[in-house]
């Protein structure tokens, strides 16, 4: 019987190829555009490469500090101290990490200059990140005791800076800004996207030009502290609340008086959003405002479209319900093969939007706008955009079908 | 004619609403991709006011040296200098030309209080990336020892503050009302953060003697300068200044940066939209297909009563305007909102553009999809129109 009906579901697709092609052409864009627009979020806030541990994760990544009558504001990141005294004593924490942001540098090589971004950190920082190291290992507490000039590179870099880039590179130097570093571990890239892990050159963060002596709380360094589960970030984010809580107040720092004190730690997306959403009403309407509009234009449009074009069509196959009832077919199995119908096109369209969604995807891997992009489809949002279609194309396909079929067979038939 | 249209459509107005919601649907998207491109290309076209070709911004960080900063900083400044690749240098703050950093300043003139974009920057700078004055003069380091800093501020200061008068030698003032800086000159345009943003008021202040923080230098070099003198340059300010970090970006290649971030949106949302209208131009000719395809009977009526090919589809084309106009007015009401409340800080002009642009191209796609159905429909002849019914 199955069967039966994707046969003749297949016939009516291919009656009025024109009609069929708008259907598939609404669906499988919309399908597409969504999966895309997931799948660069799902690269932007979700768990991957080498960030994997995000889910148990906090980011501590600035200090606000504001006068009583909150007119004048400052925000900057820390001073390696402050995060010392006050994140890496976190108890509940598995484990914490302090590094620096990463920072424009140059190196070069002959008569070639090469731009690359570099980062200070200390020896957690690998434990706390996945990064997989190609060659050699990381720095450890040892390396950084000893203030050692070494420096882990990243694959691409390697390929820059190495003019034989296939032998191993360990114990080689790289000069960068007039220091030469020992190359002590090389790792496979994290991209931009991800800017607490991003750069091409990691050094200990005793190594020159790092800043970490600054006295004071600002500085040019950010935490991430690792939960030793996700069910303990509450608890991991009260202690560390509690620790910042026995900074006397008001106080003042370079200067600048203060008498409230904020240090959020925050899940990464909640970090992400934070200068969205704190930035004041103005930038919060704008970016609802254009989730709004992006949310209509990508699911409100074609959804009309497909409704309206369904609605026009159905009158077309009344005289089809007519004789298939004259013949003493029940409501009931009319309305099986208008369903079927129209899971068919949508599995089909679906289908078409898989492709080309893996498609796009492989060139945006490829072709290097952004390094390291390892976007993924994800399924999950595959799954409801096809149920969203799918009820979108039930009501507006089965619905005046079901209306039609319970006509009285004269008159279906004469129409 | 018009009158009897509109009462065709409100007789049949249920089965119109899903089509007037696509209309308006589409009149929106529009709306909104043509005010993005408008107010883009009004700012592009507006000139950017400076050189950027072979100009380098280096900035330099002293870490944790603190000794004798500012010695350090003119030692360098004299050593670049020296080199007969460079034709010229400036030293200024870290918001150098198409640089992520901006920084800004509530200044006062009389009554009139506005927020200034500032940038710290030696007497050099108008020489090194050619910026040409309108009126006065580029300050001079000997400037300095007057009782105001010396300024100059753009046209676009000049007229928020000033309205129609003169603004050389006039004092201006701080945020709290304290007489601060002195004009000596005017510039025309200055869009630092590249041709994409839009011509915002600016100020140059006089960078100050004795100045340790602000130790950016902006660079001209000699067409054909390469990474060899770079690295050259980079070895010798590490030799005069142990422990500091430089870093070296050109110009060229900030400004790209400043276009992609502007562009690629921009870019995904036309492709976004563009596939989206060639969906809605699709469904619409389905539609109007099927609708007039229907009608067969009223059109052989009115042929046989003598109706030419031409007022048959004029009259289809007809309808499908009367919809559209619909649709755009609900549209225009929701449009018009965003000059008035003034959303999203665009000159109301851009939006007025934006409308009838919009308006345009709606009533472009559904004439495009009403015309061939239509016409295809008026050649029935009418006996055999009639005789199927």
């Amino acid at each position: 019987m199955l069967a039966n009906y994707i046969k003749i579901a297949w016939k009516v697709l291919l009656r009025h190829p024109f009609y069929t092609f708008i259907t598939l052409f609404g669906i499988s864009l919309t399908l597409t555009v969504l999966m895309l627009l997931t799948s660069f979020l799902d690269h932007l806030i979700g768990a991957h490469y080498p960030e994997t541990k995000r889910n148990r994760t906090l980011y501590i990544e600035r200090i606000v500090m504001q006068d009583s009558a909150r007119q004048s504001m400052m925000s900057n990141s820390m001073s390696f101290k402050f995060l010392t005294d006050y994140a890496k004593t976190v108890k509940a924490a598995e484990r914490v990490t302090i590094f620096s942001y990463f920072n424009g540098s140059n190196a070069y090589v002959g008569s070639r200059k090469i731009k690359l971004n570099i980062t200070f950190s200390d020896a957690d920082f690998w434990r706390v990140s996945d990064f997989k190291f190609i060659e050699g290992k990381p720095y450890n507490e040892q390396n950084i005791a000893n203030g050692d000039y070494v420096a882990v590179i990243t694959d691409d870099f390697k390929k820059h800076y190495f003019a034989n880039s296939d032998e191993p590179v360990i114990g080689k130097n790289v000069e960068i800004e007039s220091i030469n570093y020992k190359v002590i571990g090389v790792v496979k890239g994290s991209p931009i996207t991800r800017p607490f892990t991003h750069a091409d050159v990691y050094f200990p963060y005793t190594a020159p030009k790092s800043n970490y002596q600054n006295s004071g709380m600002v500085g040019n360094f950010i935490a991430m502290v690792l939960a030793k589960d996700p069910s303990e970030l509450k608890a991991v984010q009260s202690e560390f609340q509690s620790n910042i809580a026995k900074i006397p107040l008001p106080g003042n720092q370079g200067g600048f008086k203060y008498n409230i004190l904020e240090v959020r730690s925050d899940p990464y997306l909640i970090n992400f959003l934070t200068a969205i959403l704190h930035g004041g009403p103005g930038l919060r309407n704008i970016f609802y405002g254009v989730i709004g509009f992006v949310m209509l234009m990508v699911m409100g449009l074609p959804a009309i479209n497909l409704v309206n074009l369904n609605v026009g069509r159905i009158l077309e196959r009344s005289s089809e319900i007519g004789v298939r009832k004259a013949f003493g077919a029940p409501v009931k199995t009319l309305m099986w093969q208008f369903i079927v119908e129209n899971i068919f096109i949508t599995f089909i369209g679906g289908g078409i939007a898989l492709i080309l969604t893996y498609i796009l995807i492989q060139i945006i891997n490829t072709s290097g706008w952004i390094a390291y992009a390892d976007l993924t489809i994800n399924f999950k949002v595959f799954l409801v955009s096809i149920v969203v279609c799918l009820v979108f194309g039930l009501l507006s396909g089965v619905l005046p079908a079901l209306r039609m079929s319970k006509l009285s067979i004269i008159d279906a038939l004469k129409s | 004619m018009i009158r009897h249209l509109f009462k065709l459509i409100w007789n049949k107005k249920q089965t119109h609403a899903l089509l007037i919601i696509e209309i308006w649907a589409s009149f929106l998207v529009l709306f909104g991709l043509a005010t993005l491109i408008f107010y883009n290309v009004r700012n592009y076209i507006q000139p950017l006011g400076f050189e950027y070709e072979n100009v380098w911004a280096m900035s330099l960080n002293n870490n944790q040296d603190t000794i004798a900063i500012q010695e350090k900083v003119e030692t360098i400044f004299a050593h670049v200098k020296g080199f007969p690749e460079v034709q010229s240098v400036s030293r200024m703050s870290d918001s150098y030309p198409f640089s992520q950093s901006n920084n800004s300043r509530t200044v006062k003139y009389n009554n009139v209080a506005t927020q200034i974009g500032v940038v710290v920057a030696d007497e050099n700078l108008s020489k090194t990336i050619d910026i040409p004055l309108i009126k006065g003069k580029w300050y001079r380091n000997a400037d300095s020892i007057g009782k105001y800093i010396p300024v100059v501020i753009n046209r676009k200061a000049e007229a928020l503050l000033f309205e129609n008068q003169s603004a050389v030698g006039k004092i201006l003032s701080d945020y709290d009302g304290k007489a601060t800086w002195i004009v000596s000159g005017v510039i025309d345009h200055y869009k630092d953060k590249a041709e994409f943003m839009e011509n915002k008021p600016f100020l140059f202040e006089l960078l100050k003697s004795k100045d340790i923080w602000n130790k950016t230098l902006v660079i001209h070099v000699k067409p054909g300068t390469d990474a060899i003198f770079e690295a050259k340059l980079v070895k010798g300010i590490s030799s005069i200044a142990k422990g500091w970090s430089t870093d070296i970006v050109y110009l060229t290649d900030a400004r790209q940066k400043q276009h992609d971030m502007t562009l690629i949106p921009v870019l995904i949302f036309l492709i976004v939209c563009s596939f989206l209208l060639i969906n809605v131009a699709l469904g619409l000719f389905g539609i109007l297909n099927l609708s007039i395809a229907r009608r067969r009977g009223e059109i052989g009526l009115r042929r046989a009563m003598g109706a030419t090919e031409k007022m048959v589809t004029a009259q289809f084309l007809g309808e499908i305007w009367v919809l559209s106009t619909f649709s755009v007015i609900l549209g225009l009401i929701l449009a018009v909102q965003f000059p008035l409340l003034n959303v999203f800080d665009v000159a109301a002009g851009i939006y007025g553009i934006a409308i009838v642009t919009a308006t345009l191209i709606i009533f472009v796609i559904v004439t495009l999809c009403a015309w061939y159905p239509s016409s295809q429909a008026s050649r029935i002849h009418p006996a055999i129109a009639l005789h199927e019914d």
